[in-house]
């Protein structure tokens, strides 16, 4: 197991590499100058050249990147220009707020994403398994940005049930973490209903059958335990890419997280902030992927035995 | 294993149905007023705001000082020499006169001597020429307004700014310049964390880009405000920033779009008004390159767009047609003789002129909110077999194919904070400038005689001939006058609209509470 990980940590340090490189390359290589964005069309070039030496971006290129690299060991992404303090000081203010709505939706994903998916899985082809695969279908084809404004003119609006926006009590965080978890909770549901349906026809299960159980200690007991190897997986996998999704939503729901952070620091091409905030969420989905695997490890005992061999 | 399996499933189920359970316990955000009520402090009201921009920083020499929401915040904390009133006019903030002198390199400004900071200090010279050094040493975009001025105190309430050219629009140009106490370094990021300021209000909690709650400064030298507090929250996203104004989350919303002022105009609890702004709709033609080197052809495609029947379709209530480059509440403003749609005669000029009807022309822009304008403006130049392409641009990339003159028509919405000509025309179309590839000698003149008159009406009369040039020799199009809807609760009393999207909240009070 340590091997395992250790083998991974060191895979990581590549990913980290490479993914620090290509974010370096990708800011750069956009077109839009920072000290123009961040000073304005009236700016003198003689302004204009003493924020590029600020910035130190009169440096060469690969000059820039040998210090923008050892700066990232330590974390240490210089400052923000445009916010007039450091870049990860900003994302750290930013962060647990993304971290809350993806785990509150990472949550909502899982359970019911689960529950629909062994329902649905247990009886394959019934009516309840049609009605979920429509609805997983329609979950997942829905775009954020359409269902979250749909939630609010219906609860917000509507029902007045939830505040529309912004943050200070859970149920702000109701609707944006429900918009957030939809499409997810299709996925899980989906995977969990086939690879549940599969389990159903496995000769283990017939004997579980067999001994007398009832059919809920069968799905629960049996099958549900061997479907959660491929589930474990994705969850680990999408909730990374529901970080990336919280961009939509935070927002749409105002939610302070990196979302807005990130947007604005794109648009006003704010290198600092947008290094500091893929590199760390690069790293976060590395940790996600590794707990996945992690799980997945102790879920089969195969893989256990494969890793120590 | 199958244990903590079952522990960690139990933990997630009573995490998401506590979530739904606090989902249907309450109802929304709410009543702030009946808040402050509840708690028995001050009874002076909580106004919620919601603008169309995020306050990321507090200090208004840094970076952000330039930006909207920056602008807000220093308002409200801060005081400036001067500030505008709502006809555009200049007003004395912490100024109580200032005067320049013969040539309009020295301007004067004389302090009020009852201005105090929230922390009792009196505000005084050193502190105004501090400031003003820190936003120089700063470098940030509102030091960029005064190339190598200085500024100087004679005595405790006397200032002086010299600038090295005349300019006669300085006090214009101080209405982005605030006050803070002399000692805070230009680094100095920790002050901006609890501001003293001697505006008023000061900072009771702050989350950049996020949410300024003010609170009234009790020290303040003018009329303390009435109000327990103002938030001013950021929610991007328009339609949930109208749901809060029509659940009552937020008291005041602005920068509405027409399409949806009919929705909130049928609310009783709401008011709803439009108010003239500094904003113009401007369409350079690039003069520099050889298809639009020629006034006939520039106003000829000028002639050639239904501006009118635009407008009235998709600005019903925020746009009128415009009869200047710049806004009627900015000096130096002159109507000029409107420039009627007559594709026919557009074409015929066209041809006479030996325009190449095979070639495109780039648009570009910035902004997904001004496609249908732009989209309406290709379809009629389209009509007269103009091929336009309209290129929507990231702000980034459009800034700097703007300053590269790297397009063919240039749409902006050109405000011009100063109230003053000369931070648009007179920066914007000298030949120095180079913005739009229009160079004409006698319009530098008159642009330079504007800027070296004190004399208002001297400056309005130059500036009015430079419009009358600008407007002859279509250097662009000046389709719409731009005006900002504002919807607020009808509680709030005394909330005025303002021109800048920067409203100020000292005066207002809410009834009832």
């Amino acid at each position: 197991m340590i091997r395992v990980v250790l083998r991974r940590l060191l895979i990581g340090v590549f990913v980290m590499w490479g993914a620090a490189s290509l974010i370096f390359v990708i800011v750069r290589v956009a077109p839009g100058d920072p000290a123009t964005v961040m000073l304005g069309p009236d700016a003198d070039p003689e302004q204009i050249a003493r924020l590029h030496e600020t910035l130190g971006l009169d440096r060469p290129m690969f000059a820039q990147y040998l210090s923008f690299l050892g700066d990232a060991v330590r974390l240490d992404f210089g400052d923000s220009h445009r916010l007039g303090r450091p870049a990860m000081e900003a994302v750290f203010d930013r962060l647990p707020a993304t971290i809350e709505l993806t785990l509150a939706a990472t949550a909502i994903a899982v359970v019911v994403g689960l529950t629909l998916g062994l329902v649905a899985g247990g009886r394959p082809g019934g009516v309840v398994d049609r009605v979920v695969s429509a609805a997983t279908i329609a979950l997942q084809s829905f775009p954020t940005f359409w269902v979250g404004i749909m939630l609010i003119l219906v609860f917000a609006l509507g029902l007045r049930l939830l505040p529309s926006a912004g943050v200070g009590t859970p149920q702000h965080m109701v609707l944006p973490a429900i918009t957030l978890a939809l499409p997810f909770t299709a996925i899980v549901a989906r995977l969990t209903r086939s690879s549940v349906a599969e389990s159903m026809r496995e000769p283990y299960v017939q004997t579980a059958r067999s001994k007398g159980l009832t059919e809920p200690q069968v799905l629960l007991g049996h099958a549900l335990r061997n479907s959660l190897i491929p589930v474990v997986t994705v969850v680990g996998l999408q909730m990374g890419a529901l970080m990336g999704g919280a961009v939509i939503v935070e927002n749409v729901f105002a939610w302070p997280g990196l979302g807005s952070l990130v947007v604005d620091a794109v648009a006003n091409r704010d290198y600092a902030v947008v290094q500091a905030v893929t590199l760390l969420i690069a790293g976060i989905v590395m940790v996600l992927n590794l707990v996945a695997d992690l799980l997945y490890t102790q879920l089969d005992p195969r893989i256990r035995m494969e890793g120590a061999s | 294993m199958t244990r903590f399996r079952g522990r960690r499933l139990a933990t997630t189920v009573a995490a998401a149905a506590a979530l739904l359970l606090a989902a249907c316990s309450t109802t929304s955000g709410g009543d702030d007023t009946a808040d402050a009520g509840d708690s028995g402090e001050a009874t002076g009201g909580d106004i919620v705001a919601a603008g169309t921009y995020p306050i990321e920083s507090l200090d208004p020499h840094g970076a952000q000082g330039a930006s909207t929401g920056t602008q807000f915040a220093g308002q409200a904390i801060f005081s400036r020499l001067v500030r505008p009133s709502a006809d555009g006019s200049l007003v004395g903030d912490l100024a109580a006169e200032w005067t320049a002198n013969a040539d309009v390199t020295q301007w004067t400004f004389t302090l009020r001597d009852d201005a105090t900071f929230s922390d009792g200090e009196p505000v005084t010279a050193e502190d105004v020429v501090a400031s003003f050094d820190r936003m120089i040493a700063l470098d940030g975009p509102n030091a960029g307004n005064f190339p190598e001025y200085t500024m100087t105190s004679a005595s405790d309430t006397e200032v002086t700014i010299t600038s090295p050219v005349p300019d006669a629009a300085v006090p214009g140009k101080l209405l982005i310049f605030y006050v803070i106490p002399a000692g805070v370094a230009p680094d100095d990021t920790a002050f901006f964390t609890a501001p003293v300021g001697s505006g008023p209000f000061t900072v009771g909690a702050f989350t950049p880009g996020d949410s300024l709650e003010l609170a009234p400064n009790e020290s303040y030298w003018g009329d303390v405000p009435q109000v327990d507090t103002v938030t001013v929250r950021n929610i991007p996203e328009l339609s949930a920033r109208l749901t809060a104004l029509r659940t009552g989350e937020v008291d005041v919303v602005w920068g509405i779009p027409d399409d949806q002022l009919g929705a909130l105009q049928g609310e009783d609890t709401l008011t709803v008004e439009t108010v003239q702004s500094t904003a113009v709709y401007t369409m350079w033609f690039n003069s520099s390159i050889p298809a639009l080197t020629t006034p006939e052809v520039r106003r000829a495609l000028w002639q050639a767009v239904d501006f009118e029947t635009i407008i009235s379709t998709l600005y019903p209530e925020t746009g009128e047609l415009a009869d200047a480059p710049v806004s009627p509440l900015v000096l130096g403003h002159s109507p000029q003789e409107p420039v009627g749609f007559d594709p026919e005669a557009a074409q015929a000029a066209l041809t006479a002129a030996g325009f190449d009807f095979s070639q495109t022309l780039r648009l570009q822009f910035a902004n997904a909110e001004f496609r249908p304008f732009i989209q309406a403006v290709v379809s009629d130049l389209a009509e007269i077999g103009v091929t336009v392409e309209p290129l929507e641009k990231e702000q980034a990339v459009f800034t700097e194919d703007l300053l590269a003159l790297n397009w063919d028509v240039n749409f902006q919405q050109l405000a011009t904070p100063t109230y003053d000509a000369a931070s648009n025309l007179g920066r914007l179309y000298t030949c120095a400038a180079g913005r739009n590839g229009y160079c004409n000698p006698e319009l530098d003149a008159l642009l330079a005689a504007a800027s070296a008159t004190s004399d208002e009406a001297e400056r309005t009369d130059l500036y009015g001939q430079a419009s009358e040039i600008i407007w002859r020799d279509a250097v662009g199009m000046y389709p719409m006058a731009v005006s900002l809807a504002y919807a607020w609760n009808s509680d709030l009393d005394g909330f005025t609209p303002d021109p800048s999207g920067l409203p100020d909240f000292s005066k207002v009070t809410v009834s009832g509470s």
